[in-house]
């Protein structure tokens, strides 16, 4: 109800700005001709239509031709009137008054209009920067860990036995925290809207090799199966943000499907869509239903569980690409993970 | 055994000063240090650095216009350090004249890898190029035209022979899409689309496993990059 006492306010407004403009005219009246109080009333209707409202201002150029016939069109003090040129005036008076207040209203309104598309704007440039710098801040000294942990290791008679153990440690925690970081603030980014997918045709393999290049280490000594034909069909893809749904799909593989069984990714075209899976043959999903395995912040329950952000922002980035993906336990033990990519590109 | 050869940090991270100075003196470099863009400018032209290792998040000068100002006079090989996330950083930097870059965070080895191989394609520029690259069980001989792979030859199409041919000779290093797309298709007429279905078709010739690449390895929305052979 704000809205309606404001409207009323704009209208209680419009009338004591017409008495306002009578008042004057009274004064002014015996030293200046008719036609001049006529300026008076459109300098109030543009007062009142320079508030943005429309309602008031157009009914603030009707009440003014009322007032101005009223009170100074002889005869004076009754509507009627002596000569038929002064309907003239009032035509042309009521007509200049509509003009100037439609003319006002809609420079506030584009003016407003104006105004909040810059503030949208800014708050865009700072939500951008603003990451960049939370970016920048977290990823420096895990910049600084990592490269000192493999400088030591690197440096000749580096400790043998348990210090290089501690070493291999920090370094390889402190590159999963980077990845953890990582996807946070790719997961922020999707959610604000600040990432604009960079979509082009790719063929699947390449993305995957990417991934799998990047979790190289993590990965030694753990069998990876691939079974992607050669004459896959080429999908649209942000080829960076989907080397991320591949590394957090592998990576999920690699901390709950305990056991060492075989990763096993494939892909097959199905109608109009790309069908990618990451399956093994470990333990399988415990969560009921599988689907929430999707959801931010839910932990797997086995150990060594990481955040949860990670098939969350499979999700967000598989959707973003208009496409979907789905969890399940495959017949035999194990778990697949399937997303389904649009072929065709969509807007 | 790197002689007397000078690295120039560019970074004004001092963490990260710290440990880039330790791992480089520890491979027997020397090391010059500039915090920022201005003091990179300075430092370059007093101290001749044989590689320049710049970060372009500097506080003074966009990176990018560093890169600028020093491929006025110098071509020493400048290897640019950035996060992940800023592909258009990496493809404006190699635009401007940068020789390849590091993606933060980033090992000891891959960090002394990417300085040899500048190192090598700088010195390269000056002799013969290396007729034959071999890495593993993969043959590439330029000067013969001939390809194999576990001692068996490759029969490739003319446009996989130039692809490699174009890879060989910057071996190690990243090679831009753009430029690949200029010297595989002078006259135009192609697409990132086309390169990547023939990055796709050869490493399915060359490649033992393609979908885990040993050989010819992408670099996500910039280019590609064929591993250093063996003997370097």
């Amino acid at each position: 109800m704000a809205g309606m006492s404001a409207l009323l306010r704009e209208y209680g407004l419009m009338v004591g700005v017409n008495a306002l403009c009578t008042a004057v005219c009274l004064l002014a009246s015996p030293f200046t001709a008719l036609t001049d109080l006529v300026m008076v009333y459109l300098v109030g209707i543009l007062f009142v239509a320079l508030r943005g409202q429309r309602g008031p201002s157009v009914f603030s150029s009707f009440l003014s031709v009322l007032c101005f016939n009223f009170f100074f069109v002889p005869p004076r003090y009754t509507f009627a009137v002596d000569h038929p040129q002064y309907v003239v005036t009032f035509l042309v008076m009521l007509a200049v008054a509509l003009t100037i207040s439609h003319l006002a209203v809609r420079v506030r309104v584009q003016a407003e209009a104006a105004k909040r598309a810059e503030v949208a704007a800014e708050t865009e440039r700072l939500r951008s920067s603003l990451l960049s710098a939370v970016s920048h801040e977290l990823k420096t000294p895990l910049t600084a860990i990592i490269g000192s942990a493999s400088s030591l290791l690197q440096a000749p008679g580096a400790g043998s036995g348990r210090g290089r153990e501690m070493l291999d440690n920090i370094r390889e925690e402190a590159e999963r925290l980077s990845r953890l970081v990582h996807n946070l603030i790719e997961t922020t980014r999707l959610e604000s809207g600040a990432v604009r997918l960079k979509k082009e045709p790719y063929p699947i393999e390449d993305v995957i090799g990417t991934a799998l290049e990047r979790l190289d280490q993590p990965l030694a000594g753990r069998e990876v199966r691939t079974e992607l034909p050669e004459d896959l069909p080429l999908v649209p893809v942000d080829p960076v943000l989907m080397e991320l749904v591949f590394v957090n799909l592998i990576e999920n593989v690699l901390r709950h499907g305990a056991g060492g069984s075989a990763i096993e990714i494939s892909a097959r075209p199905v109608a109009g869509a790309l069908e990618v899976s990451v399956a093994d043959r470990g333990p399988g999903l415990s969560a009921e239903p599988v689907e929430r395995v999707f959801e931010k912040f839910f932990k797997g329950g086995s150990a060594g569980g990481g955040m949860g952000l990670g098939l969350a922002i499979c999700k967000a980035v598989v959707e973003a690409h208009g496409g979907t993906i789905s969890a399940g336990n495959r017949p035999g033990g194990g778990a697949v993970l399937a997303m389904r990519l649009p072929l065709a590109k969509v807007p | 055994m790197e002689g007397s050869r000078t690295v120039l940090i560019v970074d004004d991270e001092p963490p990260i000063l710290r440990f880039l100075r330790a791992a480089l003196e520890t491979a027997g470099f020397a090391v010059a240090e500039a915090a920022s863009g201005r003091r990179a400018l300075d430092l370059a032209a007093l101290r001749k650095p044989d590689v320049i290792l710049l970060d372009l998040g500097l506080p003074d000068m966009d990176g990018l216009e560093v890169i600028g100002r020093l491929r006025e006079w110098t071509a020493a090989p400048i290897i640019v350090v950035t996060v992940r996330g800023s592909e258009s950083d990496k493809i404006a930097g190699l635009d401007r004249g940068a020789d390849d870059y590091l993606t933060k965070p980033f090992g000891v080895p891959e960090l002394l890898a990417r300085i040899r191989v500048a190192l090598r394609h700088a010195q390269r520029r000056r002799e013969d190029p290396e007729p034959v690259y071999r890495r593993g069980e993969l043959v590439i001989d330029l000067a013969a035209h001939r390809v194999w792979q576990r001692k068996k030859e490759l029969r490739l199409s003319p446009l996989q022979y130039a692809l490699l041919s174009a890879l060989v000779r910057n071996a190690g290093r990243v090679v831009a899409q753009r430029k690949l797309l200029q010297e595989l298709w002078p006259e135009g007429g192609s697409s990132p689309e086309a390169l990547r279905i023939l990055v796709h078709q050869t490493r399915h010739r060359i490649e033992p496993e393609p979908a885990r690449p040993r050989f010819l390895k992408t670099e996500p929305a910039v280019g590609y990059r064929l591993e250093v052979p063996d003997d370097e």
